[in-house]
């Protein structure tokens, strides 16, 4: 049994067309751990009682589990529960009818989510406690502190890991498939379940995903330069 | 479903799992080294420009970072008996273990490369002029000066990367093998009952992260001493 490679051209075409699909799993989540990874890294910024207390426990046992573990873990909590909260309310849906990749976005976002928090927090503590000071003793609010001295210092030295924290998530949302979400990797697999050529199926899907994050690096290269050049043009 | 999660059955698989928990660490610790060795080799090359190789490890590299160990897990799997199968050497009847332990040192070993060359590339030049104007060697001077001051930059680094590791073995349920992940699959295949074995799984995973975190914190407290 050789290599195929016209096969690999086919299954390359089929992976090619799912990238949007790819790209849901991956954007929505940096969208949701953004905003949510924001607000959990200004809270433990900001020491709030309790709170902060609680979210870093978040933090913490979601990045101490697997994303397999998280997604198996919703999947099956929905898939079983959902049916019994659904009898309760006369709702007229089932689990059945619930698309699975909502289900895997939730899974990615609540991992982006922790992993996100750290990345924005790491970045807004690199700005410094005395730029805090400095703000608050021209008589600045806290959010006029973090809105135009904390958040543009910290920008630059945040995006560079939230485009990493992206191929992660790209590259994290290959999982899906376990959960039957017909992504880059299972659209690739599909070609194959004819012929069992999965070894040409697998490097098509390998050459797609290895594509999509080049990409995303380049931009991310090009980015942060023009961020750096914008930063230092108005230092000076 | 009256008991849908029940709380005493987490306690019986915890012991079932950890039953085969040497099988990930076995996995973890294999490609560690495999992954060291090798990152030590690819960053070598990178760092002096060795001409072809330096090529070659870069697009390595980007090639290993850019897509999902699970791709890479499978093309190990199908594709490496069929290149050895064209010199000759049958491998099929192998155990699945070894794929997943070469798939995940080759991966390891593209993240530890560019971790040691961003430690060794953060040791000022200084370091290694002043060890060849004492009449050193290229060798000594990695071996004495360079070395011993990126290992305290990498150790932080690998720490995560460990971590990383021991997370993505969790996916090596999916070409069979009976790790942690695998033994909660055959449990929820047999009783039907999925949640509490994945809690199980989490929990086990959840401590062993922070066990590993501890551990590289207090070595590294330890050598931030010593190095004072």
């Amino acid at each position: 049994m050789g290599f195929d490679i016209s096969f690999m051209i086919v299954a390359l075409k089929e992976a090619i067309k799912y990238i949007p699909v790819t790209l849901i799993l991956a954007v929505i989540p940096l969208i949701i751990g953004s905003i949510i990874g924001t607000i959990i890294a200004v809270i433990r910024i900001y020491n709030i009682k309790v709170l902060s207390k609680l979210v870093q426990v978040f933090v913490v046992i979601i990045r101490g589990i697997p994303l397999v573990v998280i997604l198996y873990l919703v999947y099956f909590e929905t898939t079983n529960e959902f049916d019994t909260i659904a009898a309760k309310f006369n709702w007229n849906i089932h689990s059945k009818d619930i698309n699975v990749i909502y289900i895997a976005i939730i899974a990615i976002s609540i991992s982006a989510i922790a992993n996100i928090s750290e990345t924005i927090r790491g970045g807004l503590i690199s700005v410094g406690k005395g730029q805090f000071e400095a703000a608050y003793s021209i008589g600045l609010t806290r959010s006029q502190t973090l809105r135009r001295i904390i958040i543009p210092q910290g920008l630059p030295v945040i995006l560079p890991s939230l485009c990493s924290n992206f191929i992660g998530l790209i590259k994290g949302s290959s999982i899906a498939y376990l959960i039957t979400v017909v992504d880059i990797m299972n659209g690739a697999l599909i070609t194959a379940t004819g012929n069992y050529k999965f070894l040409e199926a697998y490097i098509a899907a390998a050459i797609v995903y290895w594509a999509l994050c080049v990409c995303v690096e380049k931009a991310s290269f090009i980015f942060e330069k023009r961020l750096s050049a914008c930063v230092k043009g108005e230092v000076l | 479903m009256e008991n849908y999660f029940n709380i005493s059955l987490v306690f019986k698989y915890l012991p079932q799992l950890l039953s085969r928990l040497h099988i990930t660490l076995l996995i973890v610790l294999s490609a560690t080294v495999i992954g060291l060795f090798l990152g030590v080799i690819l960053a070598l090359f990178r760092l002096y420009r060795i001409p072809v190789l330096n090529q070659i490890a870069i697009v390595y590299i980007s090639f290993m970072r850019g897509t999902p160990i699970l791709v890479q897990m499978f093309i190990v799997y199908y594709g490496l008996p069929m290149l050895l199968m064209k010199i000759g050497i049958n491998i099929n009847r192998w155990d699945k273990l070894y794929f997943v332990i070469i798939t995940y040192g080759l991966n390891a070993a593209a993240f530890n490369a560019e971790m040691i060359r961003a430690a060794i590339i953060s040791i000022p030049e200084g370091q290694a002029e002043a060890a060849y104007s004492i009449g050193m060697t290229k060798l000594q001077a990695f071996s004495r000066i360079i070395a011993p001051q990126s290992v305290i930059i990498i150790l932080p680094t690998l720490g995560i990367a460990l971590i990383g590791l021991l997370q993505d073995t969790s996916l090596a349920f999916t070409l069979g093998i009976l790790d942690v992940m695998g033994k909660v699959n055959a449990i929820a295949a047999n009783t039907y009952r999925s949640l509490e074995g994945y809690v199980s799984a989490a929990i086990i995973f959840f401590v062993l992260s922070i066990l590993l975190e501890q551990i590289f914190s207090i070595v590294e407290k330890k050598l931030h001493i010593q190095k004072i």
